[in-house]
């Protein structure tokens, strides 16, 4: 924790919107369709010459899926939540396809014992993997991929907290429940892999 | 679209917010009729709460509630803005947003249920600033307590916890209990400091309460209560349509129309969203279509017989607008894991600001301890930091449960100056034009804001928080008040202290807009008193009628 608390470029102060405003004209503009997994897995991947037709039959797609796990520390992870979180991020980008196939191969070509080791070496053979590996991050741990919510209980930011919080709305404790000493959390030790980069919050 | 038959109620109403709809069901249960035409559609809280869930941007408080072309409210609170368009010095501090559809804009406000104290309402006659209002807390007192009972509003026992404000009997429902972070809060603030945290009075049941169930904490009374724990507009809504009163919505009015001698309100005009245009008849009119939209109306029904607006011989229409601006601070503090977002939104306040002898030349303020969930803050700021896998997972357990924000609603002042007016430039898809508020900030309002950013730091060094953000400048806090503003002299002022226009003798003001000062505590305890008091008004006279 001691070496993040200095980062300057964090701006967790940005949660009003009028400090935001440029920020929004950044962005994207958001779509508010929740887009379900089984959906998704049938949807077109994009016309590119070479592309599968769909996810379902897109070789790079359980490409995806093992790098997830490396990248999240994890030896299992949900496949359909997987391969919608995929269809996300290639359909926002379609060079993302490429580029994650690209990195399953260095994945591959190393014998990465952690997702920091994976993500570190990532960033130094190539700086649009930090692009990608924050993107697969953004996908499962908060959920989100294109914009969108992809799910929003099962992501993995829940499943870590779960002890603790419920997300918002699925509160399952009872009245009264946030009365009760929740877990002590120790300060983390552990180090960043990736360079540190601008953060974002959405306006109110 | 041809025009309907003439609707016509011995009350007709504009808004079906918290105030109209309270007063429709007051009347409506005396029998009396009563329409109420909504601007904007009905939806059903379910709609909201999946609206809510599909979000990405989960604390966008606007973003659950689109609004539809021929009811345009701001999207969000950015400056510049597709609705609401602030303009002069300080334009960014008075971006609100609001709603306009049924039920109005307390779907998505924390049930923060404060009275205001008695020295409010003669902030003129105690400390030589802004307005006196044209009544006494005491002649608001049966009312807010009337209003509590509507809303169903939890508090502290006063022989235990004195909030300021005189209570002739107890809150309706006992104090929430509060989360283990905001008790701890509580306990540094109680050992550390000369002030004290006080359980905030919310409108959130403690037990079943009308027919709606208790609070389970889900933390996310904003933007939408998922189980009606807390209380909306719409309950009274539903209320009163059990009972009789005619809710219209998509019901866009546009014209108040009065009789030769200007001196009585004869109908009011709506269009449909295919603008095809209503008639509604009454002996009585009651505007209650929010702060903002109120004093948009009656500018924008202005004729030949009045030609600066309705109700506007003051010429004060649309001017004093005031909020209560807000001073935010987020850190990450160095003491134990509070996991903050365990129970409802808002729970907690430091209050000792509220009032004191210093108000003659600072305005007041309350503080809040947000509780709310920091797990998806917490993702992304980690995520931008850098992390990956296991130590990720350990930073957002961390920001998580340490993460503390703190915010402040600093007195407002009224000043003529800050004027609501109609854009020149924007109409909506019916020819009605926008809104548009110049702004420039108090002076008593900034000198608060710099004593709440010295109170801020202390208690970040209390807390050993680093990580310290601040957010810079000013922002709205979404409680506009001023527009139609209250008074005993009919050349300054709008309303009388009853709420009744000094120029037309059967329109009245059910809004903030009417405040003539705006205190600290969150504004709609406040409206919904001064509705029911304005509800009680007509009752009499139409019983005498």
């Amino acid at each position: 924790m001691a070496a993040d608390r200095s980062c300057s470029s964090t701006r967790i102060h940005l949660a009003t919107p009028n400090s935001m405003r440029m920020a929004q004209a950044l962005r994207m503009s958001r779509r508010d369709m929740l887009l379900g997994a089984m959906g998704l897995a049938t949807v077109a991947v994009g016309a590119n010459p070479g592309l599968a037709a769909t996810v379902d039959e897109d070789t790079v797609a359980p490409l995806f899926l093992a790098l997830s796990k490396r990248l999240t520390d994890r030896e299992t992870l949900n496949p359909q939540i997987s391969q919608a979180l995929y269809a996300g991020i290639i359909h926002a980008v379609p060079e993302r396809r490429d580029q994650i196939g690209k990195l399953h191969a260095l994945m591959e070509s190393g014998n990465f014992s952690s997702a920091r080791a994976l993500a570190t070496a990532a960033e130094h053979a190539d700086p649009v993997f930090k692009d990608v590996i924050h993107e697969i991050m953004t996908g499962w741990y908060r959920g989100v991929a294109d914009q969108k919510v992809v799910v929003y209980r099962s992501a993995l930011m829940f499943d870590i907290t779960s002890d603790a919080i419920y997300p918002k709305t699925y509160a399952a404790g009872g009245p009264f429940y946030w009365t009760k000493t929740p877990p002590e959390v120790a300060v983390p030790t552990g180090e960043p892999a990736l360079s540190p980069s601008k953060f974002v919050v959405e306006p109110t | 679209m041809p025009s309907e038959q003439d609707l016509s109620a011995d009350v007709v109403i504009v808004g079906s917010g918290v105030a109209g709809s309270s007063i429709a069901n007051e009347l409506v249960r005396a029998g009396i009729s009563v329409i109420v035409l909504e601007a904007g559609p009905r939806v059903d809280r379910q709609h909201f709460v999946e609206n809510f869930r599909n979000l990405e941007n989960k604390p966008s408080y606007q973003g659950p509630f689109p609004s539809v072309p021929w009811a345009l409210h701001p999207p969000n609170q950015i400056t510049p803005n597709d609705y609401l368009h602030t303009t002069g010095p300080d334009a960014e501090a008075y971006q609100q947003v609001y709603l306009r559809m049924m039920g109005g804009t307390t779907w998505h406000w924390a049930g923060c249920a404060w009275r205001y104290l008695p020295s409010d309402f003669e902030l003129k006659t105690r400390y030589g600033q802004g307005r006196d209002w044209a009544l006494k807390y005491d002649d608001l007192e049966p009312f807010y307590y009337q209003a509590e009972v509507m809303m169903g509003v939890c508090g502290p026992d006063p022989a235990r916890e004195d909030l300021g404000s005189p209570r002739r009997q107890p809150y309706p429902m006992e104090a929430l209990p509060i989360s283990y972070a905001a008790q701890q809060f509580r306990k540094l603030i109680s050992e550390k400091t000369p002030y004290r945290v006080v359980h905030e009075p919310q409108a959130r049941n403690t037990r079943p309460y009308d027919n709606r169930p208790t609070c389970e904490g889900h933390n996310n009374c904003m933007p939408i209560c998922p189980i009606g724990a807390m209380y909306n507009g719409s309950y009274s809504v539903y209320h009163a349509e059990a009972a009789g009163a005619r809710f219209v919505p998509n019901a866009v009015v546009y014209k108040i129309e009065r009789d030769s001698a200007n001196k009585r309100v004869t109908a009011v005009h709506y269009y449909d969203p295919d603008k095809g245009s209503h008639r509604v008849t009454g002996k009585y009119f009651v505007i209650a279509a929010h702060c903002i939209e109120t004093a948009k109306l009656l500018l924008v029904s202005a004729d030949e017989q009045s030609p600066d607006g309705i109700a506007n011989s003051s010429g004060h229409v649309g001017r004093n607008m005031m909020d209560h601006t807000g001073v935010q601070v987020t850190f990450i503090s160095g003491d134990k894991a509070l996991w903050p977002g365990r129970g409802p939104l808002e729970t907690n306040v430091i209050d000792n600001f509220r009032d004191g002898s210093w108000r003659n030349e600072r305005g007041a303020y309350l503080v809040h301890m947000v509780d709310d969930n920091q797990v998806d803050l917490a993702t992304a700021l980690a995520i931008s930091k850098g992390y990956v896998g296991r130590e990720l997972e350990e930073q957002i357990r961390y920001l998580a449960s340490h993460t503390v924000r703190l915010f402040s609603h600093n007195e407002g002042l009224a000043d003529p100056e800050n004027r609501l007016t109609l854009s020149s430039t924007h109409k909506d898809m019916l020819g009605i034009p926008h809104p548009e508020v110049y702004y420039k900030l108090p002076e008593y309002t900034v000198k608060s804001c710099e004593h709440t950013r010295g109170l801020f730091r202390e208690l970040i060094g209390l807390m050993h928080g680093t990580d310290e953000q601040w957010t810079p400048g000013y922002f709205p806090q979404d409680h506009p008040a001023g527009s139609t503003i209250m008074g005993t002299d009919p050349k300054d002022s709008v309303v009388d202290g009853f709420c009744r226009t000094h120029d037309h003798e059967n329109l009245f003001i059910a809004s903030s807009s009417v405040f003539s000062s705006v205190g600290t505590g969150n504004i709609t305890l406040t409206v919904a008193a001064l509705a029911l008091r304005v509800a009680d008004t007509l009752k009499k006279e139409l019983s005498h009628a």
